[in-house]
């Protein structure tokens, strides 16, 4: 990895490579701090065995970022992760789960909870490279109090055997949230839930969901809005089938309870135009390379 | 000089719709040929035909640049012998910025005034018409053909971009002897650029062919499109 001493949190396999400290923060293994800080029991749901504890308590003006990577053979993750960002702090965060070879039938499981601070901001790149060995499940909660601010992306460039992807946002009053979700699934079962609570008066978030089925691919993704207030929330799910035996399943759904509120979403499944295709190879690249040209850009839009 | 492209009775269908019925036409090198005529008379489909759109059928007859039939070639594989299509309606590319198209066409950044702003945009996504014709000309630029077809690169354009665009057509591609063939429906950068040779299109055939392209504008001013085969300078 590239600039490896300078990534906050870094493991392979079950040891922890490295952890560079950056002025304003608390960054530890997950079994630390739960001996440490016994208030950080409250969050997570079991005494962790490891991952990696963030917590955030003065401004930091250049991103801090994680790396979880499976290096081994068999290597099953266990991780409980827990990041704070306290009160009018504005953090960008980068985090990568990957797998460093293929054949490694690695096991990544990870479940986290991300507490963002009254008036704090986030912008959260969290990437994932795995190979069709592995398997991964992660399971993540968010909380944005009163007036916060998260920016969460997730892309999945390649994807693994299996993956189970889970994200919980609890939005207090006046918090934002925008979530981009982008998975290119290749000779995968994919699943991925989405669910956003809008608890607080005010509060806004976007769900947008970009899915590429490919190679045999069968991808279930539920995204779901709950209003509980006068809020504004609104999901774009879209899909692409690159080959006749891939599946795609999207179910949207919106639960307004809440006569104040407003709740939209849009959804669509379909294939490559053929016109974009036959646009990009008269520029002179291969049908190939026009595909994947396309695909990233609608992942990436 | 030497033939650079030539259409020997050429048959193209699309869903089954016969639309280009037996186009002859010869293009020398450096030359610059116009190709006029009125709507759905089948001048897109031959530019398309001509850059190796699939979705039409060639019927009948071939096309043949540098002496190879490319009939059967593959887009890219035209674009690598040097054939480049500006297209009337490009489509949208969403999330795919012309700024990470360009350097996968070409290594040379095109050096033109206007459209550096259209870099960091989405190809084609919420481009006004102009915009839309200089991202055509950007990228037709960058792949620095042998043959240029700009298929109504004039169309929907106000005074000022018709001369931006001529004049980048004259500088980046007629100077450097690139090879066009201009398909216009008006005629307008007909005031701006000279070209050897107008050709008329109608119903799916070439029906005239004439150096002196101010005279067959005249007429086709006077007269319409569907008096063209009347007239005595066109012949059949």
């Amino acid at each position: 990895m590239k600039n490896a001493k300078n990534v906050n949190y870094w493991q392979i396999d079950h040891r922890i490579k490295n952890i560079y400290l950056t002025k304003g923060t608390v960054i530890l293994s997950s079994p630390e701090a739960w001996r440490k800080y016994k208030w950080t029991r409250n969050y997570f749901s079991e005494k962790p065995k490891e991952g990696y504890f963030i917590w955030v308590k003065e401004q930091v003006n250049t991103p801090l970022s994680t790396c979880v990577s499976i290096g081994g053979q068999n290597v099953s993750q266990k991780l409980q992760n827990l990041l704070i960002i306290e009160k009018n702090l504005k953090i960008h965060l980068q985090g990568t789960c990957n797998v460093l070879k293929k054949n490694l039938l690695g096991t990544h499981k990870a479940q986290g909870k991300i507490v963002l601070r009254e008036g704090s901001s986030l912008k959260y790149s969290h990437i994932h490279l795995w190979t069709e060995k592995d398997i991964v499940e992660t399971n993540y909660e968010f909380f944005l109090e009163k007036n916060s601010k998260l920016n969460y992306l997730y892309r999945t460039l390649f994807t693994p055997n299996k993956l189970k992807a889970s994200n919980l946002f609890n939005l207090s009053a006046g918090a934002v949230c925008n979530v981009k979700i982008g998975a290119n699934c290749v000779k995968t079962k994919t699943e991925i839930k989405e669910i956003m609570v809008l608890k607080g008066n005010g509060s806004s978030g976007i769900i947008n969901l970009r899915l590429v089925g490919k190679k045999e691919s069968k991808v279930l993704a539920r995204s779901r809005i709950v209003a509980d207030s006068k809020a504004k929330g609104h999901l774009d799910c879209q899909g692409l089938l690159t080959d006749k035996k891939s599946e795609i399943l999207l179910t949207p759904e919106l639960d307004c309870r809440n006569k104040l509120a407003q709740l939209t979403h849009e959804a669509s499944i379909g294939q490559i135009a053929q016109e974009q295709l036959t646009y990009l190879r008269m520029r002179g690249l291969s049908e190939k390379e026009a595909t994947n040209l396309i695909i990233n850009g609608f992942l990436g839009s | 000089m030497p033939i650079l492209l030539e259409i020997k009775n050429l048959e193209v269908q699309a869903e089954g719709k016969k639309i280009l019925k037996g186009i002859n036409l010869q293009i020398r090198k450096g030359q610059v040929q116009t190709l006029l005529g009125p709507n759905a008379s089948g001048k897109s489909t031959l530019a398309q035909v001509i850059a190796g759109d699939k979705r039409y059928k060639i019927s009948k007859g071939e096309i043949v640049f540098e002496n190879k039939n490319i009939s059967k070639l593959s887009p890219e594989k035209r674009v690598k012998l040097g054939i480049a299509l500006a297209w009337q309606t490009p489509p949208a590319i969403k999330g795919v910025k012309l700024s990470s198209l360009l350097p996968k066409i070409s290594k040379k950044k095109p050096q033109i005034k206007e459209g550096k702003e259209l870099l960091e945009r989405e190809i084609n996504v919420n481009f006004s018409g102009g915009e839309k014709k200089i991202s055509e000309l950007l990228q037709i630029i960058a792949l620095h053909p042998k043959l240029a077809i700009l298929d109504e690169i004039d169309s929907g354009l106000d005074i000022k971009k018709l001369e931006y665009i001529s004049k980048t057509i004259r500088q980046a591609l007629i100077k450097k002897k690139i090879t066009l063939l201009i398909i216009t429906h008006q005629g307008h950068l007909l005031n701006y650029l000279k070209t050897d040779r107008v050709n008329v299109m109608i119903q799916g055939k070439i029906i005239c062919q004439e150096k002196n392209y101010k005279k067959v504008l005249r007429i086709i001013k006077k007269y319409g499109y569907e008096k063209c085969k009347k007239c005595k300078l066109l012949a059949d």
